[in-house]
């Protein structure tokens, strides 16, 4: 969890603390993604209210409720995958009923949400051994597979291959490289410092996969050797492409530049309606590209006036908040940003093979027809 | 006239004596594994075929058993011939026509189940057709589709899918009713076995007519395929255009000659030596050799009768490898296919890989011509486990080349595995359809349940 600042506006008039509950459920599980956090405290928010009568009070509230849960972290692109199929839930149960009850019998839907709030974690669970299960079969025999990041999916997925080669073969015939990034700093408290992957790393090397790590720098020099490519979403967007940590869009560009297949493991319910067209355009406040000059020393040589200082300029545009750790007047360098562990980019469909989630596999335009299947 | 068993004797057979229907199961398994049905034209008519017998025979009591009888009797059919996958496709079609007769059975008696498409249910996918048409950017081809589609056709893909429930994402399946949180999330098969065990109003014989009417809907639509797709060729080929193809495809051929009744055109034919070149000579003759025994679509080629050359088209003969050479100068490539799998990649006849390649490099547009049941919903994990290997005795023979024999390794592949990313349309009987969109067209052909046949058993 990105300790960010608080939420600016929180709620003193309501006792229920949505963000609070949210984060004590994310602790409370290590296994838990984000939007299935979000879900289970959106069903909390629901407990706590019972005094809804209308619909579009039902509806207000989850959305000012999913908005405040967004604002409170600095990537909420996970997070409102799971707000949005949540709403879009209620949304399309009041609409035409469903199996929970008939079209606007909100009580008998929120007696479905309540009694099962469980089940839906149990669910998600589920699905990332089903993901394990499908996508483990990617790995062949023999071959070497080149992954990222810390994603529990892509964790699930290779001990499941390992067990089921040892289960076929007596022992894993596959190799494992795994690109960590040498900057990072480990913000989901399990483990201090150490870097992303370090217990997926352990866990598959006491199952005996030999597994190589590199620094980032090396993913190129390492591609010749790979055979596929695997990596886990933090949301898998309208158009099939992903958002990931940051470092998984160059290692799509050197799999697709050298011909290497790259497969994304994601559960469906981190399937969000962004549409983004870039990387500037993911929606996520952070601060990549941080110019910054040694203005006093430029000025004292005389080269510059104050006055053309273009500096001041961008820290009038400036939106995060200043640095004031005295490491420089502008901000840090996104290298030594404490937040880059957090940072994500975006890969677009076209560099990724194919997509796993528990619904089997999936080409990456299938992504926006299943989107598209709940939201219009 | 050879006297080997193939699929018109099949057929005959399964006429003569329709109550043996373990007899006929295990003739077809041997036929198959003796490679005497192949292709998967014949494969895809002579499983209907079978599984129609074997359903009018089963005294089915509910549709459970019967669906459960259909893929032990697909199990075995696939496991006999497992690179066929029209097979497969067949039996999935067949079990989709099933789950849909009991779950329209289930839906209640208000309207006749399949042959009704109320208008305006947001569910209808089969209806959604069109639109997906234009949004491929071939608008053309929607509006053809609904003038030449025969309405067996639009009734039966209308009643392919309209059975969901009414969320029809698997993405709510997180949320949904624990009903099915017993199996897996997304899978309704539970819940469907559920339904269709306590429903009593579902008596066997009409269940039985009514899915051997959807068998034989699937038999009219394999026998009319050709001719479906064959009426968007004159979108496709305009006159004094050159035109490369390749192998003895009849699905590619009655495309060219539908288009040839309109158009002057040059086709170059890539012969596809060392495998098919003797039934390519014959395609472009119309004189088949019936020597030429046990070949891939060998009644199919008999069948053709009228080749391209007497319908006033230029056809040029070209080996295989001057493909490359005479790219610069075509216009469209026109291809066969043996299936097409769930991400678009082809698994064609060896030489097509190249030709794909070669197209790629001139920038010439390639379209697959295909009927829907060449597309697999399966993912393959193992391209190569679906190459099949030929005599090496076409590429060397024994008595010319003695001196090479065992000195040197002979392989013969007869298929290639084509990335769908090289392929610019797919035309099948449904219309005309962008790479990244069969994906849609696939989930519309069959059900979810049934994409693994082996998982259901």
């Amino acid at each position: 969890m990105a300790s960010s600042a608080e939420s600016p506006h929180e709620a003193g008039k309501q006792s229920f603390d949505i963000v609070s509950t949210y984060r004590s459920l994310l602790l409370s599980d290590p296994e838990l993604t984000m939007p299935v956090a979000a879900i289970e405290a959106l069903v909390s928010l629901l407990q706590n209210s019972p005094s809804l009568s209308t619909i579009s009070e039902i509806l207000d509230l989850l959305a000012s409720n999913a908005e405040k849960l967004k604002q409170s972290i600095a990537n909420p692109i996970s997070l409102s995958a799971g707000t949005d199929l949540f709403q879009r839930y209620i949304i399309n149960s009041l609409q035409r009923g469903g199996p929970a009850g008939a079209a606007g019998d909100f009580d008998a839907i929120r007696a479905h949400l309540l009694t099962n709030g469980r089940l839906f974690v149990a669910r998600a669970k589920e699905a990332r051994r089903m993901i394990a299960q499908t996508a483990r079969q990617f790995i062949k025999v023999g071959s070497t597979v080149l992954t990222n990041g810390g994603s529990r999916v892509v964790s699930a997925v290779l001990q499941a291959a390992a067990e089921a080669q040892i289960k076929e073969t007596g022992a894993p015939r596959f190799r494992v490289v795994y690109a960590v990034s040498a900057s990072y700093k480990n913000s989901y408290g399990d483990g201090g410092d150490t870097a992303e992957g370090t217990a997926t790393v352990t866990a598959l090397r006491r199952l005996a996969v030999p597994v190589a790590m590199i620094s980032e720098a090396a993913v190129a020099y390492s591609m010749g050797q790979i055979d596929v490519v695997l990596v886990g979403a933090e949301g898998v967007v309208e158009n099939g492409g992903i958002i990931s940590r940051m470092g998984t869009y160059q290692m799509a560009v050197l799999a697709k530049a050298s011909g290497k297949p790259m497969y994304v493991v994601a559960e469906s319910h981190k399937f969000v309606r962004v549409f983004p067209l870039g990387q500037q355009d993911i929606g996520v406040d952070q601060n990549v590209l941080n110019f910054t000059t040694k203005v006093e020393e430029v000025i004292e040589t005389g080269l510059l006036t104050p006055k053309a200082n273009f500096a001041s300029r961008r820290i009038a545009g400036e939106s995060i908040t200043p640095d004031l750790d005295g490491s420089g007047y502008f901000g840090k360098d996104a290298l030594h940003d404490s937040k880059n562990a957090d940072f994500v980019d975006y890969t677009p469909p076209g560099y990724i093979s194919a997509l796993i989630s528990e619904n089997g596999v999936l080409t990456p335009s299938a992504v926006s027809e299943e989107l598209i299947k709940i939201w219009y | 006239m050879s006297f080997a068993p193939n699929l018109s004797s099949f057929l005959g057979s399964l006429k003569e004596s329709p109550t043996n229907v373990e007899l006929s199961l295990q003739t077809l398994v041997d036929l198959f594994k003796r490679r005497q049905i192949r292709g998967s034209r014949q494969c895809a008519i002579a499983t209907a075929h079978l599984l129609k017998q074997v359903i009018r025979r089963f005294k089915a009591r509910d549709t459970v058993s019967l669906i459960k009888r259909v893929q032990d009797v697909g199990q075995k059919l696939t496991d006999a011939q497992p690179k066929e996958l029209a097979i497969s496709n067949i039996i999935r079609r067949i079990l989709g026509v099933i789950r849909d007769e009991a779950d329209g059975d289930k839906e209640g008696d208000a309207f006749q189940n399949y042959s009704s498409s109320e208008p305006g249910t947001p569910r209808k996918k089969g209806s959604m057709s069109p639109p997906q048409g234009q949004q491929n950017g071939v608008p053309v081809i929607a509006d053809l589709e609904a003038l030449h589609r025969p309405p067996l056709l639009t009734s039966h893909t209308s009643y392919m899918a309209s059975t969901n429930g009414p969320i029809v994402t698997s993405m709510f399946s997180l949320l949904s009713q624990p009903l099915s949180d017993t199996s897996t999330p997304g899978s309704q098969s539970p819940a469907q076995q559920l339904y269709s065990s306590f429903n009593p109003t579902l008596r066997p014989q009409e269940l039985s007519a009514e899915v051997i009417d959807g068998i034989d809907e699937i038999i009219d639509e394999l026998d009319n395929m050709d001719d479906q797709i064959a009426s968007y060729a004159i979108d496709h080929i305009h006159s004094n255009e050159i035109i490369l193809t390749h192998g003895t495809s009849l699905t590619v051929q009655r495309f060219l000659l539908r288009a040839a009744s309109k158009r002057r055109f040059t086709v170059i034919h890539a012969e596809g030596y060392p495998n098919q070149h003797h039934e390519t000579h014959a395609t472009i003759t119309g004189k088949h050799k019936a020597s030429s025994d046990g070949d891939p679509d060998q009644s199919d080629v008999q069948r053709f009768a009228k080749p391209l050359i007497e319908a006033g088209i230029t056809v040029v003969l070209i080996p295989d490898a001057a493909v490359f050479a005479l790219m610069s100068r075509v216009n469209k490539v026109i291809l066969g296919t043996h299936a097409v799998l769930a991400n678009g990649g082809l698994i064609a006849s060896a030489g097509v890989k190249s030709i794909a390649l070669a197209a790629r490099e001139h920038r010439t547009p390639v379209v697959v011509v295909t009927g829907v049941y060449k597309l697999c919903p399966t993912f393959v994990f193992d391209f190569d486990s679906f190459i099949e290997y030929g005599e090496p005795g076409c590429v060397l023979g024994c008595a010319e080349d003695s001196d090479l024999i065992g000195k040197v390794d002979v392989e013969n592949p007869l298929h290639d595995y084509v990335e769908g990313e090289l392929v610019d349309l797919f035309i099948t009987n449904l219309g005309g359809h962008a790479p990244f969109s069969l994906s849609s067209v696939i989930t519309e052909q069959y059900r979810s349940e049934d994409t693994d046949l082996a998982v259901g058993n």
